[in-house]
C-alpha cells in the first residue's frame, strides 16, 4: 500500500499548510476582534449621496 | 493623501457565472431526468451513433458521467464561482484584482464544460467516477484553476479591509485542496490524444480514486458553500452570524481533520482492514465541524423565524442548512460497516448523495441566486410567488427523490441478502431489479419536480434581469487599508504596510510544490508491493482492448467487480476479491454501484456463460433476460474494434510496471486476432457470423477473463 | 392630599413621546419633519447625519442615539491642542497623518458601529475608523492638514460618541500579546493531536500489526515529529509552573502533570526508536491540548471592563489655566500649588483648591457618596473630585492631584501589595494525589521486583503515564470556566476564576448605600400640597428643566412620565447655588428650593440634605415635593435570605443620615449602620473587620471611587454599576446594578461549585483505577491509555459543565 504514504505525505503537507496559514493568521491579529467583523460584513459601502435623507423612521 | 477610495465591483462576472450556473444547472438536471427515465424504459437508450472511428452513445453509460460532471463541475461549479466574484469583493472592499483573469477563469471553465459534454457521450473517459475527463481536460482544469487562485490571492493582497472574513478562508481552503486532489487524482499515462490509463492500479487507484472522491465532496461541494453560507445567510437575514468564534473554529478544526477522509468508501473492499477502519473513524469525527457548521447557521436565524415565514429567500437557505445537517449526520453512519454492509453498492447512497446535492448545494444556490440577481440588476425580484412555487416545488421534489431510493435501496439491500431456509439465494438479482422499477419511476417524477422548479426560477430571473439593468460597474467607497501600526493597541508601529497573505500563498506553493515531488517518489515504489497471485496474469491484447470498451461504455456505472466477503455475495457471485487480483486494473473498475449485478466472477464456475450468449446479451438484453434494463450495445456486433492503438497501450501498460515482455507491442495483434478467430468460431456454431475485428468479440473475451485467474489457481490446488 | 401623584402612578408611562434619536421620553416641543426630539442636542446630530446622507444610522437599529449630556461650552476640549495632551493621546504621528485610539463607552450597537466607521463622510479630514466593538474601542486615522484631534473629539462628543479621556491615557497594558500566546499553544497541539490520532489508529485497528513493516515506522516517526512541537512547545508552561512551584518548595498541580507529560513523551520515544512500540505519543498531545483549552476556557475575559482602575481613571487628562489674565491649556500632571485654573460646569476639580472667583455647588456624590451638592462660596477648600454643577469658577491650587485628599487613599499600600486569594483547594489535593500515585508506583515496582524484574519499569512508568492529575485540572478549569459564564450571562462579571473560590468562602458582608442599596438617579418623589393645575404643572416642569442640579432632573423626570407636559417660555431664569430656582412664566413668578428659600429668609442649610423642594407661585407657598432615595427591587428580600444565612451584614455610606430610618427597617434595628464615612474610613473599617476576626471574610459592595479602598481591602470587592459600561473602581468583580438583588443566589453559586469539583474528582479518580489497574501489571497498551484519556477527559468536562449549568438553574440563575 505505498500509494498510503504519497496520500498521507499530501494529507500532513496540506493540514501542515493550514497550521502555517492559522499561526499567521493569529500572529496578524486576524482574531483579535472576533465579533465586529460580523457585523461589519452587513454594510453596503454604497457611495452615500448628499442629502438623500427623508428616510421614514422603521417604528419597530 | 486621499482618505477615502473610489473604486467599482465587477458585477459582469458574477451576472456571467450566475447565467452559467442557471443553464448547466437546468442541463445537468435534464440529463439527470433522462438517465432516471433510462432504468425505467431502457429501450430509450440510444447507442453507437457512429462519428468517424469514434460512436456517440446516449445510454446510461455514458450519460451518467455527463450527469455528475455537470451538477458538480458545472451547476455547483459555475455557482461557487458566481458567489465568491460577488462577495469577495465586498468583504474585501475592492475590485477583482484582473477584470482579464476573471474573464479567462470564466471562458477557461465554460470551455471545459463543453468540452466534457462533447468527450463524455464520445465515450472519451478515464473511467474513475467524479475524474472521468481525460488528460487534455485534466491539464485545462489544472491551469484554469491556478488562474481562478492566482486571481483570488492578488485581489486579497489588494484590499481594504484588513480582516478576512471567514468565508474568505473557506475559500482559500477550496483552493488549495481541491488543486492538491486534482493533481494527484489525475496522475495518468497518456497513450493517444484523448485517451490515459491511471498511473495507479487496483487497490492502489481505488485508495486515491476515493480519497480524491470523498474530498471532492468535502472540498467541492462542502467548505466553498460553508463559506456562502457564512456569507450569504447573514446578508439575506441582515444579522450578524450566530457566534463568529464558533464559525473560526468551526473552519480550523474542519480543515486540521478533513483532508484525512476517504478509505470509507471502500469498506469490506480488498483494502486492508485497518485503513478502512481509519476510514470509518475520520469519517465520524466529521460529524462534530459539519454540526457546528449547521448549528452555527440556524442559530443565526434565531428569533428571526417570522423573517423566515415571508422571505422565501431564507427558506431556501433554512432547508439548505438542515439538508446539510442530515446529510452530514447520515454520512458517517453510512460509514459504520454494519450500516455501509447494507447501504453499500445499494440507491441507498444515491438518496444520501442527492440529500446533499439538492438539498444543501442546490437550494443554497437557488437562495444566493434569488438574493443576488435582483441586486446586480438593480430592481425588485419579478414574481415572488413563482419564487415560493419554486421553493415548494423543489422541497416537494426533493422528497420524492429522497424517500423512494431510502426505501428501494434498503429492500433491494435485503433481498440481496436473503436464503431460502434450503439455504439457497432467495431472489434471482434480477428479481431485485425488477423490483426496484417503480421506485425509479417515482425518483424520476422527484427529479421532474425539482427540475420544472429550476425551470420556473430561470423563467423568474430572466424575468427579473430583463425588467432591470445590470450595474456592470457598482459604485463603491471605502477608506484604504490603514497602515499596520493600527490594526491593534500599541503593535508593531512600524511603518510599512504588511502584505498578510503573502507568506500564506508561499506555504501553499510549497506545500504544492513537495508534494508533486512526494507524488513522482512513491510512483517508483508503487511497483506494487502488495502480495501478488502467482496466477494472476495480464490481461491478452484482445482483453486489454475489451477492458477499454468496457470502461468506455461505463459498464462501471451500473457494474461493481467487488464480491465482498458475505455469504450472501459468495453464494451469488464465488469467492470474494483479493486485492492481489487486480494489479494489472488500470484503472480499478471495481464501481460503487450495483444496478446489474456484479461481474467480478463473471468468467467463472456457475456464473460462466457462452460466447454466444454474451453475443446475444449484448445485441437485446432484455431478450435474453427479461425485465433487464441494461441499454443494447448491437452497435458493437459490426463496430471494427481499433486495433492499431493496441501497440501502444502494451507499451504504457509495461512503463506502468505490467509484465509484457520487451518487443511484445508488436507481435500483440497478432495474438488479439487469433484469440478474437476463436471466439468467432464459437460463435459461428451457433451460427452467428461477424466480422473478425469486431468490438463484441473484445468485449466477450474480455467479460469471460473476468475473475479466471484465481479460478486456475482453485483448480490448481485441487489437482494436488 | 398626595392623590394626585398616586393617581398619575397608575396612568404612567401611559402618555409617552419618545426622543426619535435617543428614544428618552420627551415632551413634544423639539420636532423635525415630524420627528419629536428630547433636547436641542439630539436633533442636531439628527439634523448634521442627515445632511450627510447617514440616516441609515436609524434603520439599523431602533433608536441608537446617545443622549447628549448637557450642553458642553466650546472650550470644552481646549486641552487637547495641548502638545503635552496630544503626545499623551496620539498613538502615531507621521507629520501628515495621525492614528488615535479612543475609549468610547457608549458604543452599544450595530448602528454605533456602522456611524464610527462611516466618520470620514462627515468630515474628510478623518482617513480612516475602526472600531473594536467588545472592547468599545475606536482607531481613528486623521489627516492633521485637514482636522485637528481636537476636533476629532469634538465631532464624536457631538454625535453623542464622548471618548473617555483619563489621566490614565497612555498607560497602555500589554495583555493581547498573552492570550495569543495561549492561541498559539491551542492551534499547535488541536493540530499535532489530531493528526497523531489518526496516524495512530492503524496501529489500533491492525491490533499493532499494519502488514507492512515500512508503514508502521512512517507512521511511528511522523507521530515522533508530531509530538514534539506538543512537548517543546505547547506544554511548556506545564514545566515551567511546576519547576516555579518545587523552588519554592510547594507541589502545585502543575509538578504531577508535568512529570506525566515528561515520562509518557520518553517512554514514547524509547519504544518508537527502539522499535518496540507506537508509544502514548496521543494519549500525551490529547492531554496537553484538553488542559489548555480548559485554562482558556477558564480565563474568560471581558473585554470591555477593567478591574484595576485607580483615581487616575477618574480625572480628566486636561486643565485650563489662568496665566496673566489668559486662558491656557495644560495637563493636570503639570499643575503645581499656586497655578489658577478655570472650572466650567460640569467640570471636575482636579487638585485640592480654593475657590478664586464664583460660587461652587459642588456635587462629591462621586467622591464620598455624599447625594447632595454642597455650597462652597468664594474662599473656601474643595477637595479634588468634586464636579461643580453651578456656572465656571476660578480656583487656586493647594494640592495638585498627587497629594491631593482624595487620592491620599491610593498612597495606602493596600493598592501597592497585590491581593493574595488564599491557594486554591486544588493543589493540596494534587498534592496527596501525588503521594498516592508515588505509593502504588512504588509498591508496583517492589512487587515486579520480587516477581520479574524486567516488568519493573513499564508498570512504574505506566502507572505514572496514567494516574496523570489532568482529570482535576480540567474538573477545576471547566467547572470555573462555566461558573463564569453562567455569573456572566447575570451581568455579574468576575475579574477572574479564583474570585469564585474567594466568594465561596465569604461570611461578612459590608454594603455601601448610594448607588448599591439604592438607586442613585432615580428617587421617589412624593407631592403634598395643594392638587397642581396642569398650568403650574408645565410651568414647573419648564422651570426644573432649565437647572442642572440632580432634584431638578428628579423632578422633571418625575413630570415627564406622569403628565402630559407642555413646556412654557421661562424668562428671568436665575439658580442659587444650594437654594433653588426661580423664573417667571406667564407673567407668574415660579420658586422652586428650601423651605427658607421660598420663605425668604436667610440660612446657610443646603435643601438637599432634607430632600424636601417646596414651590410657590408669586411667593404663595403651594406645596411640596418630598424626594427620598428608591431602594432596588428585592433588596429586602437579598438582605432577608442573607440575614437567616448568618451573614455578618453592615452598611457603611458617605452619605448623609437621612436613610436612617429606611435601612433599619431593611437590616433590622440591630444592625450596624455608619454614615457620613470618608474613602479613608471605610478602608479602615473592612481593616478591622478582618484584623477583629481572623475568619472573617469580607465581602465589600461599592459603587464609587469612595469605596475603592474598601473594595480593595476586602476579599472580594464588588463594584456596583448602573450600566456596566460606566466606570468602576478597582475590583474583583463587577456587578450590573439591577442585579444586586441576586447577590444570596450568586453567593450561594460559588458554594456549590467547590462540590461540582469534588465531585468529578471523584469520578476521575475512578479512571484513575481502572487504568492503574492495568498499569501496575505492565498491561497498559498503547489503545488501552488512548481510549481512557479521551473518555475520561470528555466525560469529566461534560459532567462539570452540565453539573454547573444545572446548579445555575436551581440557584434560579
Amino acid at each position: 500500500m505505498s500509494v498510503l504514504i504519497l496520500l498521507i505525505g499530501f494529507s500532513i503537507l496540506i493540514a501542515g499548510g493550514f497550521l502555517v496559514a492559522f499561526i499567521w493568521s493569529v500572529k496578524k491579529g486576524q482574531y483579535d476582534d472576533d465579533y465586529t467583523p460580523s457585523v461589519r460584513m452587513l454594510f453596503d459601502d454604497k457611495p452615500i449621496t448628499e442629502k438623500k435623507s427623508s428616510l421614514t423612521p422603521k417604528q419597530k | 493623501m486621499q482618505a477615502l477610495e473610489k473604486f467599482q465591483y465587477d458585477n459582469k462576472i458574477v451576472r456571467n457565472f450566475a447565467f452559467a450556473t442557471i443553464i448547466w444547472g437546468v442541463v445537468g438536471m435534464l440529463v439527470g431526468l433522462w438517465i432516471a427515465l433510462l432504468m425505467v424504459f431502457p429501450q430509450w437508450n440510444i447507442g453507437g451513433i457512429g462519428v468517424g472511428k469514434e460512436t456517440i452513445g446516449l445510454t446510461f453509460g455514458r450519460l451518467r458521467p455527463l450527469h455528475t460532471n455537470a451538477v458538480i463541475f458545472a451547476f455547483v461549479g459555475n455557482g461557487i464561482f458566481m458567489g465568491y466574484y460577488y462577495s469577495l469583493q465586498r468583504l474585501l472592499k475592492t475590485r477583482m484584482a484582473s477584470d482579464m483573469l476573471s474573464k479567462i477563469h470564466f471562458w477557461g471553465w465554460q470551455l471545459i464544460i463543453v468540452a466534457a459534454a462533447l468527450t463524455l457521450p464520445l465515450g472519451m473517459t478515464s473511467g474513475k467516477e467524479y475524474a472521468e475527463l481525460e488528460w487534455p481536460i485534466d491539464i485545462a482544469i489544472t491551469i484554469i484553476w491556478v488562474v481562478f487562485g492566482w486571481n483570488m490571492f492578488a485581489t486579497i493582497l489588494k484590499r481594504r479591509e484588513r480582516h478576512l472574513y471567514v468565508a474568505i478562508w473557506f475559500y482559500i481552503a477550496t483552493f488549495v485542496t481541491v488543486a492538491v486532489l486534482h493533481l494527484v487524482n489525475s496522475f495518468e499515462l497518456p497513450v493517444s490524444f484523448l485517451q490515459s490509463y491511471s498511473w495507479y492500479a487496483g487497490v492502489q487507484d481505488a485508495l486515491v480514486q476515493w480519497w480524491y472522491g470523498h474530498n471532492a465532496v468535502a472540498f467541492f461541494l462542502t467548505t466553498p458553500y460553508l463559506g456562502l453560507m457564512y456569507y450569504y445567510l447573514p446578508k439575506a437575514a441582515n444579522r450578524p452570524v450566530f457566534s463568529y468564534k464558533l464559525s473560526i473554529i468551526h473552519f480550523w478544526a474542519l480543515i486540521f481533520l478533513y483532508i484525512w477522509a476517504g478509505p470509507h468508501h471502500l469498506l469490506y473492499t480488498s483494502l486492508p482492514n485497518w485503513a478502512q477502519s481509519l476510514g470509518i473513524v475520520f469519517s465520524f469525527t466529521l460529524i462534530f465541524p459539519s454540526w457546528g457548521g449547521m448549528i452555527n447557521g440556524l442559530l443565526t436565524l434565531r428569533g428571526a423565524w417570522d423573517k423566515v415565514r415571508e422571505d422565501v429567500i431564507l427558506k431556501f437557505m433554512v432547508v439548505a442548512v438542515t439538508a446539510y445537517g442530515m446529510a452530514t449526520f447520515e454520512g458517517p453512519m453510512l460509514s459504520l460497516k454494519t450500516v455501509n454492509a447494507i447501504s453499500h453498492f445499494t440507491d441507498w447512497t444515491i438518496a444520501h448523495v442527492h440529500v446533499g446535492g439538492l438539498g444543501w448545494n442546490g437550494m443554497l444556490t437557488f437562495g444566493i441566486l434569488y438574493w443576488l440577481i435582483p441586486r446586480i440588476f438593480k430592481t425588485e425580484l419579478f414574481s415572488k410567488r413563482l419564487a415560493n412555487f419554486h421553493f415548494w416545488i423543489a422541497t416537494l421534489g426533493i422528497i420524492f427523490y429522497a424517500v423512494p431510493m431510502y426505501w428501494a435501496g434498503f429492500q433491494q439491500a435485503s433481498m440481496w441478502k436473503q436464503f431460502t431456509d434450503a439455504g439457497q439465494l432467495k431472489y434471482q438479482f434480477i428479481e431485485t431489479v425488477t423490483y426496484m422499477k417503480p421506485f425509479y419511476a417515482i425518483r424520476s417524477f422527484g427529479g421532474f419536480l425539482f427540475l420544472v422548479g429550476a425551470i420556473v426560477m430561470m423563467y423568474n430571473l430572466f424575468r427579473t434581469a430583463t425588467k432591470g439593468k445590470l450595474v456592470s460597474n457598482e459604485d463603491a467607497e471605502a477608506p484604504a487599508l490603514e497602515k499596520s501600526f493600527s490594526q491593534h493597541a500599541g503593535e508593531h508601529w512600524h511603518r510599512k504596510i504588511e502584505r498578510r497573505p503573502i507568506p500564506f500563498l508561499i506555504a501553499t506553493l510549497v506545500v504544492i510544490l513537495i508534494g508533486g515531488i512526494i507524488e513522482i517518489v512513491p510512483t517508483f515504489l508503487i511497483k506494487s508491493n502488495i502480495p501478488t497471485i502467482s496466477s494472476v496474469k495480464p490481461y491478452t491484447p484482445l482483453e486489454l482492448q475489451g477492458r477499454d470498451i468496457y470502461r468506455r461504455e461505463g459498464c462501471y456505472t451500473c457494474h461493481s467487480q467487488m464480491v465482498r466477503p458475505f455469504r450472501s455475495e459468495t453464494e451469488r457471485y464465488g469467492e470474494y476479491s483479493k486485492a492481489g487480483e487486480f494489479v494489472y486494473d488500470h484503472p480499478f473498475q471495481w464501481g460503487s454501484k450495483r444496478t446489474g449485478p456484479d461481474l467480478a466472477r463473471e468468467g467463472t464456475l456457475n456464473l460462466k456463460k457462452t460466447d454466444s450468449w454474451h453475443f446475444n446479451h449484448m445485441d437485446d438484453p432484455q431478450a435474453v433476460s427479461p425485465g433487464s434494463i441494461m441499454p443494447a450495445y448491437s452497435f458493437m456486433l459490426d463496430k471494427e474494434l481499433d486495433t492499431a492503438s493496441t501497440p501502444a497501450k502494451i507499451k504504457a501498460m509495461r512503463t506502468m510496471g505490467v509484465p509484457y515482455a520487451e518487443g511484445y507491442e508488436y507481435t500483440a495483434n497478432k495474438d488479439l486476432m487469433n484469440q478474437a478467430a476463436k471466439i468467432q468460431s464459437n460463435l459461428l456454431k451457433d451460427s452467428i457470423r461477424v466480422k473478425p475485428n469486431a468490438e463484441i468479440l473484445a468485449i466477450i473475451a474480455y467479460l469471460q477473463r473476468l475473475g479466471t485467474d484465481t479460478e486456475k489457481n482453485k483448480i490448481a490446488e485441487n489437482k494436488n | 392630599m398626595e392623590d394626585l401623584l398616586v393617581k398619575e402612578t397608575k396612568t404612567r408611562k401611559k402618555i409617552e413621546v419618545k426622543c426619535y434619536h435617543c428614544g428618552e421620553v420627551c415632551d413634544t416641543s423639539i420636532s423635525t419633519d415630524e420627528k419629536y426630539f428630547c433636547c436641542e442636542g439630539c436633533k442636531f446630530v439628527f439634523q448634521l447625519l442627515q445632511e450627510n446622507g447617514l440616516c441609515n444610522y436609524y434603520e439599523l437599529s431602533d433608536k441608537p442615539g446617545i443622549k447628549v449630556k448637557g450642553k458642553f461650552s466650546s472650550q470644552r476640549f481646549a486641552y487637547l491642542d495641548n502638545e503635552e495632551v496630544k503626545r499623551k493621546l496620539i498613538r502615531f504621528d507621521d507629520g501628515r497623518q495621525c492614528h488615535v485610539s479612543f475609549y468610547l463607552p457608549q458604543m452599544h450597537c450595530a448602528s454605533c458601529i456602522w456611524l464610527l466607521e462611516s466618520l470620514h463622510t462627515i468630515d474628510t479630514g478623518i482617513l480612516f475608523s475602526k472600531t473594536n466593538f467588545q472592547r468599545k474601542e475606536v482607531f481613528i486615522d486623521y489627516d492633521t492638514s485637514k482636522i485637528s484631534l481636537r476636533k476629532v473629539v469634538e465631532l464624536l462628543a457631538f454625535i453623542g460618541y464622548e471618548p473617555y479621556i483619563s489621566l490614565n491615557e497612555g498607560e497602555k497594558k500589554k495583555t493581547k500579546k498573552i492570550s495569543r500566546k495561549k492561541i498559539f499553544k491551542i492551534g499547535v497541539a488541536g493540530f499535532c493531536f489530531s493528526n497523531i490520532m489518526m496516524l495512530s489508529f492503524p496501529e489500533y485497528f491492525s491490533s499493532g500489526n499494519i502488514g507492512q513493516a515500512d508503514l508502521q515506522k512512517v507512521f511511528s516517526y511522523l507521530n515522533f515529529a508530531l509530538s514534539l512541537p506538543v512537548f517543546f512547545y505547547s506544554a511548556n508552561e506545564f514545566f515551567i509552573s511546576a519547576w516555579k512551584g518545587l523552588q519554592q518548595k510547594w507541589l502545585n498541580i502543575d509538578a504531577p502533570i508535568a512529570l506525566a507529560i515528561l515520562v509518557t513523551f520518553l517512554r514514547s520515544v524509547y519504544e518508537i526508536l527502539s522499535g518496540t512500540g507506537a508509544g502514548y505519543l496521543d494519549s500525551m498531545s490529547g492531554i496537553v491540548f484538553f488542559m489548555l483549552v480548559g485554562r482558556w476556557f477558564q480565563d474568560k475575559t471581558y473585554d470591555s471592563f477593567s478591574f484595576d482602575r485607580d483615581y487616575k481613571s477618574y480625572f480628566p487628562l486636561g486643565v485650563t489655566l489662568i496665566k496673566n489674565e489668559k486662558e491656557e491649556t495644560s495637563t493636570i500632571n503639570q499643575l503645581k500649588k499656586g497655578d489658577m485654573i478655570l472650572i466650567r460646569q460640569n467640570e471636575m476639580i482636579p487638585a485640592d483648591a480654593f475657590i478664586t472667583e464664583g460660587e461652587g455647588n459642588i456635587d462629591y456624590s462621586f467622591v464620598s457618596g455624599e447625594n447632595a451638592p454642597l455650597l462652597k462660596r468664594k474662599g473656601e477648600l474643595v477637595y479634588a473630585g468634586g464636579k461643580q454643577l453651578g456656572a465656571s469658577i476660578e480656583m487656586e491650587v493647594v494640592n495638585p492631584v498627587k497629594q491631593s485628599y482624595i487620592t491620599q487613599l491610593w498612597n495606602n499600600d493596600v493598592f501597592t501589595q497585590q491581593k493574595n486569594h488564599d491557594k486554591s483547594f486544588i493543589h493540596p489535593w494534587s498534592r496527596y494525589f501525588t503521594l498516592i500515585l508515588f505509593l502504588i508506583a512504588g509498591s508496583a515496582a517492589l512487587y515486579w521486583g520480587i516477581n520479574d524484574p524486567s516488568k519493573i519499569l513499564p508498570s512504574v512508568t505506566a502507572s505514572l503515564i496514567v494516574a496523570c492529575p489532568c482529570s482535576l485540572l480540567l474538573s477545576a478549569t471547566f467547572t470555573f470556566g462555566n461558573m463564569l459564564r453562567h455569573f456572566g450571562k447575570n451581568k455579574f462579571y468576575l475579574k477572574n476564576s479564583s474570585v469564585i473560590e474567594a466568594l465561596s468562602r465569604i461570611n461578612t458582608i459590608v454594603f455601601d448605600k448610594t448607588g448599591t442599596l439604592t438607586h442613585s438617579s432615580q428617587a421617589n418623589v412624593v407631592y403634598e400640597g395643594e392638587k397642581l393645575q396642569d398650568e403650574e404643572i408645565n410651568s414647573i416642569y419648564s422651570l426644573v428643566k432649565e437647572s442642572v442640579h440632580p432634584l431638578s432632573r428628579i423632578i422633571r423626570q418625575e413630570l415627564i412620565c406622569s403628565h402630559p407636559v407642555q413646556p412654557l417660555q421661562v424668562n428671568s431664569f436665575k439658580e442659587i447655588a444650594g437654594k433653588g430656582i426661580v423664573g417667571s412664566v406667564n407673567g407668574k413668578q415660579i420658586k422652586l428650593g428650601s423651605k427658607q428659600f421660598i420663605e425668604g429668609n436667610e440660612s446657610t442649610t443646603s435643601l438637599s440634605q432634607t430632600g424636601e423642594v417646596y414651590f410657590s407661585v408669586n411667593g404663595i407657598k403651594k406645596g411640596v415635593f418630598k424626594i427620598s432615595n428608591q431602594y432596588r427591587d428585592g433588596v429586602a428580600e437579598m438582605i432577608n435570605s442573607l440575614a437567616k444565612k448568618k451573614y455578618r451584614l453592615q452598611v457603611i455610606s458617605g452619605d448623609n443620615a437621612a436613610e436612617k430610618n429606611n435601612l433599619e427597617s431593611i437590616f433590622g434595628r440591630q444592625a450596624f449602620i455608619r454614615f457620613h464615612q470618608s474613602p479613608q474610613e471605610k478602608l479602615n473599617f473592612i481593616n478591622e473587620l478582618k484584623s477583629k476576626n481572623s475568619k472573617a471574610k469580607v465581602l465589600m459592595l461599592g459603587d464609587g471611587l469612595n469605596d475603592a479602598g474598601a473594595l480593595k481591602q476586602a476579599d472580594v470587592g464588588v463594584a456596583v454599576s448602573e450600566n456596566t459600561s460606566q466606570f468602576t473602581p478597582a475590583c474583583d468583580a463587577i456587578m450590573d446594578s439591577n442585579e444586586v438583588h441576586k447577590l444570596h443566589k450568586f453567593i450561594q453559586y460559588a458554594r456549590s461549585g467547590k462540590k461540582v469539583i469534588t465531585w468529578s474528582f471523584i469520578l476521575s479518580i475512578l479512571y484513575n483505577v481502572v487504568g492503574l489497574s492495568f498499569a501496575v501489571q505492565g498491561l497498559l497498551s498503547p489503545l488501552v491509555a488512548a481510549i481512557l484519556m479521551p473518555v475520561s477527559s470528555i466525560s469529566i468536562v461534560t459532567f462539570v459543565t452540565v453539573a454547573t449549568s444545572i446548579s445555575a438553574k436551581r440557584k434560579g440563575l
